[in-house]
Order: structure tokens, then sequence, then C-alpha cells
């Protein structure tokens, strides 16, 4: 073994504080140091899946107090795949980013650095941790980096966007200690293998109240449909690859959080019916949303949110094969949405109102931008060579397994419609005349990369889908096996 | 009518969250019947193997180091975001906004007070372990020393690379110190120092080090944080 899953929050931290130290010697290092540490916590992360597949679970005891008495980590196949997923995502967010605002003051590059590697090492907690309230640290962490990155570009409508996002972030940690104090109450732990095994001794009142509190304060960060309100215009005014980590990174972690604590602590047999109702009432308004919206930017965060909702409602049919499917939709949904907050960001570029008219004809222009702009877009929607057909039909197929075929219906419904407005974009980037006053950009050679990654990865799963089901299969294996969850915690001597 | 139905709706669910906690009964000497509750843990191991007379400091700093850990990095991001959003005014505009001057009993009286703020704010946090305080009570203690230098001279300035460097290097020893536990016990932030004697000021292992660091961590940041804020010309008294 190569290291353990604490450096994951260990590393980062460190060189968080470091690097204000290190950019007073050389001002590069600032912009450097995030790219190392994140390529070794990548090397690192694939070393321990590769483990965890093979030999099981690791859990790691902080400060030497076994679990319940200390806080521990669970690298198992289904955190361990999230965080693989997360850190690939953020590194190459990072090398995107790399360039950006290069010709501008040393300050401003410094935060924008630390704060994306704040948001990914946030995140990566949130999905590591076994303790809700070392999540709720770790939510805290990502949630404070996002609305700094939101308000980035120190304009009238990103303040406006980030100051909307801060309101509900706090309702949100609000909401998430009420949840966690009613549990200690209670039990008299924060160890979550520990209140999984002794939650049936609660009071149902209280069980019900204390799993509301924690959905609609993660339903916050995961853009559950009332609580969504700051997603738009946050996705629309922050950087654009800001956009990617968010969509990316940020929503899988707090969407992981739901989950763990719906199959994981809690056990109530209505919450899985509940997760499918929100998450069709979030695709269906999200997705009617997108069709109406005239920013591309606006337009990709509609098509986020539907997502997922599309990803709740696969997770809500409790079964594995639905897990498996949302798990899947997961792993594409962030990787064709960052391609598209990448490409999509490039065609609009130059642009104060960041309209999606202003992506006429830009395929002369951007030839190669407006490709992998019209693969994203295909695979997103689901049409088949791509990797999004492969998530959309697993979960239908698993639709059909839980005789759920007003399920299925909707969802292909729901499709149609984001075939639309994705195919609306797509047909103005190619068949439409540019108008007279956009100025196309070109991609630098990292942005250029990056995406031609992210469209090679795309197609690969698309003709391969072996490659990462076998991976899919044992973490929604996993997550399914609550008990093993709990004996493999508390065992530790 | 709309606003009567919102109304109504939050009556409602204010009722129910109202009774639930109600319920709950908090102040009562045990949680459900059977179970045993980590504080009991807490509180023997506190004395018994920590060897520090404060149970706080012993839950906050070793029991679950991990969460101070993040909200140390809580607090270092909060000042890092204030810093980036209050960026570009701050360059532009530059000086402090001065309404009146201080009267010569506050800049004197000021003077006098500040060493012994300073004075405090240290003694709380290196006696962490052994009376009520520590390292974040200790850190806000000498922010507020520096509060009143800055409001009482209109020039007072602290420099931004010391507080910088001072916030890096705190945090590098907390992160640090965890580190060496793990390579020396295995585990994340486990104490590897002897605990020593209950009740001495070396005692506790690694808990005072890690107080100490977070103390000058949280003094240096709210300095930060008020040093940023006061040269922020307002509207209206600008």
């Amino acid at each position: 073994m190569v290291g353990t899953p604490v450096l994951f929050i260990a590393i980062p931290l460190l060189a968080a504080f470091l690097i204000p130290l290190l950019g007073m010697i050389w001002k590069e290092l600032v912009r450097i140091v995030p790219g190392l540490v994140l390529t070794y916590l990548l090397i690192l992360a694939i070393n321990l899946l590769n483990h965890v597949l093979v030999h099981g679970p690791i859990v790691e005891v902080i400060a030497g107090w076994v679990p319940p008495i200390g806080i521990n980590l669970v690298f198992s196949a289904f955190s361990g795949f999230l965080v693989t997923l997360m850190i690939f995502l953020g590194l190459l967010v990072w090398i995107y980013s790399y360039r950006f605002k290069r010709n501008v003051e040393y300050e401003p590059a410094l935060k924008y650095f630390l704060m994306l590697m704040m948001l990914i090492t946030g995140s990566v907690g949130i999905v590591l941790t076994g303790d809700i309230f070392n999540m709720f640290v770790f939510i805290e962490i990502t949630s404070i980096s996002a609305y700094g990155l939101t308000a980035f570009y120190k304009g009238r409508n990103s303040a406006e966007a980030s100051f909307k996002y801060v309101m509900m972030g706090s309702i949100a940690s609000t909401f998430l200690l009420l949840a966690i104090m009613i549990i200690y109450s209670q039990l008299g732990t924060l160890n979550m293998a520990d209140i999984a095994r002794k939650i049936h001794l609660m009071n149902p009142t209280l069980k019900i109240v204390s799993y509301i509190f924690f959905v609609t304060a993660l339903g916050i960060e995961a853009e559950i449909f009332p609580l969504n309100g700051w997603a738009p215009d946050a996705y629309a005014e922050a950087p654009g690859p800001v956009g990617a980590a968010f969509a990316g990174i940020v929503v899988k972690a707090a969407v992981y959080a739901i989950i763990r604590y719906t199959y994981t602590i809690f056990d109530l047999s209505s919450s899985f019916s509940f997760l499918i109702i929100i998450g069709m009432i979030t695709l269906i308004i999200a997705e009617t949303a997108a069709i109406r919206q005239e920013k591309l930017k606006r337009m990709l965060a509609y098509s986020s949110i539907g997502q997922m909702g599309l990803v709740l409602v696969a997770f809500g049919f409790g079964t594995k094969e639905g897990v498996f499917a949302a798990l899947f939709l997961m792993l594409n949904h962030a990787i064709i949405k960052s391609l598209l907050f990448f490409s999509g960001s490039y065609l609009v570029y130059n642009s104060t109102e960041k309209n999606i008219k202003e992506v006429n004809g830009m395929s002369k222009f951007l030839p190669v931008t407006s490709l992998l702009f019209a693969i994203g877009a295909f695979a997103i929607v689901g049409l088949p060579p791509f990797a999004g057909f492969w998530s959309k039909l697993s979960v239908l197929t698993a639709a059909a397994d839980s005789n759920m075929i007003l399920i299925m219906v909707l969802v292909l419904m729901v499709s149609v419609v984001e075939l639309v407005y994705y195919l609306r974009v797509v047909n103005r980037i190619y068949f439409f005349k540019k108008e007279a006053d956009t100025k196309p950009h070109k991609p630098t050679f990292n942005a250029l990369f990056v995406m031609l990654v992210l469209g090679a990865i795309i197609l690969l799963i698309g003709f391969y889908p072996d490659a990462v089901t076998g991976m899919l299969h044992k973490a929604s294996a996993s997550l399914m096996d609550k008990g093993q969850y709990i004996h493999n915690v508390l065992s530790l001597k | 009518m709309k606003k009567v139905l919102v109304i109504l709706l939050l009556a409602v669910l204010g009722y129910y969250t109202a009774a639930t906690f109600f319920d709950i009964g908090f102040g009562q000497p045990h949680f459900i019947k059977g179970l045993e509750p980590v504080k009991d843990i807490y509180l023997a191991q506190t004395v018994k193997t920590l060897k520090v007379s404060n149970a706080v400091t012993s839950i906050v700093v070793n029991f679950r180091g991990f969460d101070t850990l993040g909200e140390v990095t809580v607090l270092f991001l909060a000042v890092t975001v204030l810093g980036s959003v209050l960026y570009k005014k701050r360059h532009e505009v530059g000086e402090r906004s001065v309404l009146f001057s201080a009267s010569s009993i506050v800049t004197s009286g000021s003077k006098l007070l500040f060493p012994a703020i300073i004075l405090l704010g240290a003694y709380v946090f290196i006696h962490g372990h052994l009376s009520p305080g520590g390292g974040f009570q200790g850190g806000v203690i000498i922010a507020t020393g520096f509060l009143l230098m800055l409001l009482s001279y209109e020039n007072y300035s602290v420099s931004h690379t010391a507080l910088s460097v001072v916030e890096s290097l705190a945090g590098i020893t907390f992160a640090g110190v965890g580190l060496l536990g793990f390579l020396h016990g295995g585990t994340f932030l486990q104490n590897f120092l002897p605990t020593g004697v209950l009740n001495n000021l070396f005692s506790g292992g690694i808990i005072p080090i890690i107080y100490i660091a977070v103390g000058f961590k949280v003094g240096a940041e709210l300095t930060g944080v008020i040093y940023t804020v006061l040269h922020e010309k307002g509207q209206s008294n600008g």
C-alpha cells in the first residue's frame, strides 16, 4: 500500500497552509502546488481503489481512538469510486484553469487556487468520513469555498448569486446541526455505523424529523427541487471551470451524503419512495425550466439539476440495479457536464450576456470545441454510441425491474425535452450564421487537452461500457451491504 | 392570501419542530436507556489516559481533533474568501475612513491595556488544557487587543505579510503535528509525546502544542478580518 485515506485530507490542508508562504518565494508555485497535490492524490486514490476492490474496505482510525469514540474514515468500493472520480475531475479543472488570470494580479490567483483545492478537499472529506459531525465540518469547508468561487468575478450579479448561495447555505448548516443534535441527544454517539446499529431504538417521530432535516440541509447542496434557487445563478456567475467543479464534485458529494443517510444510517422504509418523488419532481421541473433559458450556462445548470433528480430516482428504487444505474449516471454526468461547461464557456467566451444565440455559427471558428460540445450534448441526452446511453438504459431497465412503468414513461418523455434544448444549441453552432458582434476566442492548449481527454473518455465508455461496469457493480454492492459496513467499522480494536 | 397560507404553513411546521425539541428533554442525565454514550468514555479517558483536567479541551483537541483541524480550515477559508471578495475595493479605495479621531484618554488608555490584553490571550491559550478557555478563545482575545489599537490610532497598521506568515506557520504546525502522530503511532493526530502529570503546565502530550498553534492562528486571522474590513471606505461617511 502507498498510503492511507487520511492523506486525502491531511496533504491538501498542509498544502493550503503552505501555499501563501511558497507564494512569497516564487509566485508560480501558487499555481503549481495544487496540481502536484492533486496528481499525488489521484495516484493514491487509484492505488487504494484497486486495493479495496480486491481486499475489501479500509477503515482508518484518527487520533488513536477506535470508533465509536473517535472519528474514522471509510474508504470502501463505493466511497473510493467517488473519491477517485472527484479528484480526477479536480485535476482536470486545475489543468484547465492553470493559465487562468495569467495576466492579472497575484493575489486573486492565490485565492482562486486555494479555494479550488479546498472545494475538492471538502467534497472528498464528505465522502470519506464515517462521522456525522465531521461531515458537517467538511460541508462547511466545501460551501465556504463555493461561496468565494461564485463571487470571484466582482460584479453586481455574482455578488447577488453568492449572497443567495450564502443565505441558503447558512440555513442548510442550521438544519444539519439540528438534525445532528436530535440524533446525539437520543443515541449519545456521532459515529455513522454506531448510529446505524442503534437507530431502531429511537422514537419514530424524532427519527423522521431528523431525516427530514438532513435531507433539507443536504438537498440545498444537492440541488433538489424546492431548494435549488441558488444553483442557476451560481453556475451562471462563477468562472467557467468552477461550474464544472460544482456539477462534477460538490453536487456529487451532497448526493452521496443523502444516499449514505438513506441507505446506511436510517431504517425508514418510506424514504425510498420519498427519494423517487422528490427526484421526479426535480427532474421534470428542471428540464422544463431548462428549455426556456436564454443563457447557455443557466441552461446547463438546469440540465445539471435535472440529472441529479434522475440520480435520486434511480437511488430511490432501492434495488441493486437501481444503485448501479445511479452510480453510472453520476459518473457519466460528472464527465459529460464538465465537458459541456468547459467547451460551453469557450463558445461564449467574449460575450457579456452569455446568451445562447451568441454560439451561432461557431463551428467554423472553433471546430474542435464545437465538435466536443456536440459530443457532450449527444452523450448527456443518451444517444447511442456515447457514454450517456448506457447509464440512461440502465436507469430504464432498473425501473422496469422494479415494475415502475410510470417512471419509465416520464423519464423517456423528459429525455425528449432534453433532446430538444440540446439539439437547439448544436443546431445553432453548426447551421446558423455567425452574429456580427461575437468574437470567437481560441481555447488554450491546456483547455483543449482537458476537453479532448473528456471526449475520449465519453467515447471509450460508450464503446466499451465494460471498462467501468465491473467497478460500479462492486461499488453498488458495497453500498447495499449495510451489515458489513457496520461490522467493518465497529469491529476495530 | 398567499402570504396567509405561507404563514399558516410555517406555523404548522414550527409547531411540530418545537414540539419535537420539547420532547427531547435536554439536560436529563442519560440518553435512551441501555446505550453506552461516548461522553462517559470521554470523561473517563480525559483524566486517566490523557492527563488533561479540562474535558472540553481533550474532546476538542484529541478525541475530535480532526473536526478542529477542519474548523481551523473553515476560519482560514473564511478569511481567504473575505480577502478575495473585498480585494478590488481594498486596492481601489485604499485608505481608512475616520469620522473623528479618538480622544487622548482612549489613546493613552489603550496603550496601557494592549499588553495586558495580549498577555491574557496568551495565558488563556497556553493554559487551555488546565483551565477554561483554549486556542479559539485566546485567539479572539488577542484580536480584540488589535481591534482596540486600530480604533484608537488612525494610522496604526498591521503587516499583512506578517499576519499571513503567522497564520500559515500555525496551520502547518497543527497539520504537521498530526502527520508526526501518523508517522509515530500509525494514526493521524495521535499523541506521541509523554502525557506528564495531571495539572502540570507541561502535560497532555500534543494537546497544548496544538492549542497554542490554534491560538496564534485564530488571533492572526481575526486581526486580518478586522483590518480588511476597516480599510473599506463606507458610502455614507466617506
